[in-house]
């Protein structure tokens, strides 16, 4: 299935092949699905490696209790790698 | 005795008065003025520079580096102080001091800047490309149902619209539901009246100090010139609108303010106004938060250019024409010069 294709304006239950985007939710008959939220779940396997880290830092600030450690950066790297993902694509899917 | 370039040197220029000098120096080498400091020092300070950034990366708290500089110091001391070399390290605390002061500031940096915003491929962007204007429609109904209760847009006027997003008709129906202050009339009052095409967008407040303290001390500024005020401007609107999401492990924003990543600091005081359906379009297009926000930043850039498209013809019309002319220009020189330049000049040279 062409999922670049796929017209948000009519309402379709998208089944992914990609194991990753299993973890999308199907949607009801009168939902409308956000082109952006929706792209920014397919690119997520393009971005695994920034995900990782975040996750990894996530770990281990956990066990600080300073409340000067955070995961900024790791962040900033994982959103970034998913903009430069999204934006090409998503105004293809805007009117 | 050799002077050694000492990565660190914490010499403030004021306090060289106090080394201990062996060779006698003339009072007035010390009272140099500042401009000619400036000169001087930037050969040595950029070598220093260099080594002091490396060094700042390598130092993560200011703890760990007031040891190691107490250190430097005591060592500088027993350097010999020849006059020159005095002046060096002089010039080279001057910038180590100012340096060092951004270490902390270093940490912060990202957050400080906020995420870098990505480029859309907005359809007005190619060098003979007009607005869209169903969306500029779209983006100005946004504006007015989403927006307009914290955000005015006092140079935008309701005969601005006419032609680009609405009908002469339209848009007088839309000035006439606003009531405006007018006078004052021949008693000396002021009264209110039905808006005019003449009007300009009315405006939520009364005053900055009105709207600060509606919104929690926080100004929603004026969006007339919002996407040229802005660094990549149109983009960082969108991406800001658009980007609302939960803060990374350990930021935690206090009460009233929100988490947006592209903004710089992080902590926003608007909250995130675009949810799915939150208008419903005339033209009957599904408003999906992506929809919005792009249709908003198409009205806010009209808004702030609305001369667009009438500069992109007249530039393109001009760099073509103008660009014949430099061609003619070239040819008509080089014809005029043609004989100057094919001369042959004999030299006859007399032994």
């Amino acid at each position: 299935m062409n999922l670049e294709k796929t017209d948000f304006n009519k309402q379709q239950v998208l089944y992914p092949s990609c194991l990753d985007l299993l973890s999308l939710p199907t949607r009801a008959e009168d939902e409308v699905v956000d082109p952006k939220k929706y792209l920014e779940e397919s690119c997520k396997p393009k971005c695994v490696k920034p995900l990782l880290e975040y996750q990894a830092c996530v770990k281990r600030i956990q066990s600080d209790d300073s409340g000067h450690k955070h995961c900024t950066g790791q962040y900033f790297d994982y959103w970034h790698c998913i903009d430069k993902c999204v934006a090409p694509k998503l105004f293809a899917k805007l009117k | 005795c050799v002077i050694v370039e000492l990565p660190f040197s914490l010499v403030p220029l004021f306090t060289s008065s106090s080394f201990p000098r062996s060779s006698p120096s003339p009072i007035s080498s010390l009272h140099f003025p500042r401009v000619d400091l400036v000169h001087k020092a930037s050969n040595q300070m950029v070598g220093g520079g260099v080594i002091q950034q490396i060094l700042r990366r390598k130092l993560h708290s200011q703890s760990v580096a007031t040891p190691v500089l107490s250190w430097f110091s005591s060592k500088k001391a027993h350097v010999d102080a020849d006059s020159s070399g005095v002046r060096a390290f002089a010039l080279l605390g001057a910038g180590v001091t100012g340096l060092l002061s951004f270490s902390t500031v270093a940490s912060a940096d990202e957050a400080e800047h906020g995420l870098a915003c990505p480029d859309y491929p907005w359809p007005h962007d190619g060098i003979l490309s007009s607005y869209d204007h169903a969306s500029i429609r779209r983006g100005h109904q946004v504006y007015q149902q989403v927006c307009a209760s914290c955000h005015s847009m006092s140079l935008i006027s309701y005969r601005d619209l006419v032609g680009v997003a609405y009908t002469e008709e339209e848009a007088k129906a839309m000035a006439a539901e606003v009531e405006v202050v007018d006078g004052p009339n021949d008693e000396g009052e002021m009264f209110t009246r039905p808006g005019k095409l003449s009007d300009r967008l009315p405006q939520p407040y009364a005053n900055e100090s009105a709207a600060r303290f509606a919104n929690g001390g926080a100004y929603p500024p004026d969006l007339s010139l919002i996407t040229k005020a802005r660094h990549n401007g149109q983009n960082y609107v969108f991406a800001l609108l658009t980007g609302y999401r939960d803060p990374p492990a350990g930021i935690s924003i206090r009460e009233g303010l929100h988490y947006n990543p592209y903004f710089p600091g992080g902590a926003i005081a608007m909250p995130k106004m675009l949810n799915d359906e939150a208008v419903e379009y005339e033209d009957g297009v599904p408003a999906t938060e992506a929809q919005m926000g792009k249709d908003v930043v198409s009205f806010l850039s009209w808004a702030a250019e609305p001369e667009m498209e009438e500069r992109k013809l007249m530039g393109f019309k001009w760099i073509f024409l103008l660009s014949l002319a430099l061609l003619q220009a070239a040819y008509y020189r080089r014809l005029k010069w043609s004989v100057l330049k094919s001369r042959k000049l004999v030299l006859d040279v007399v032994n």
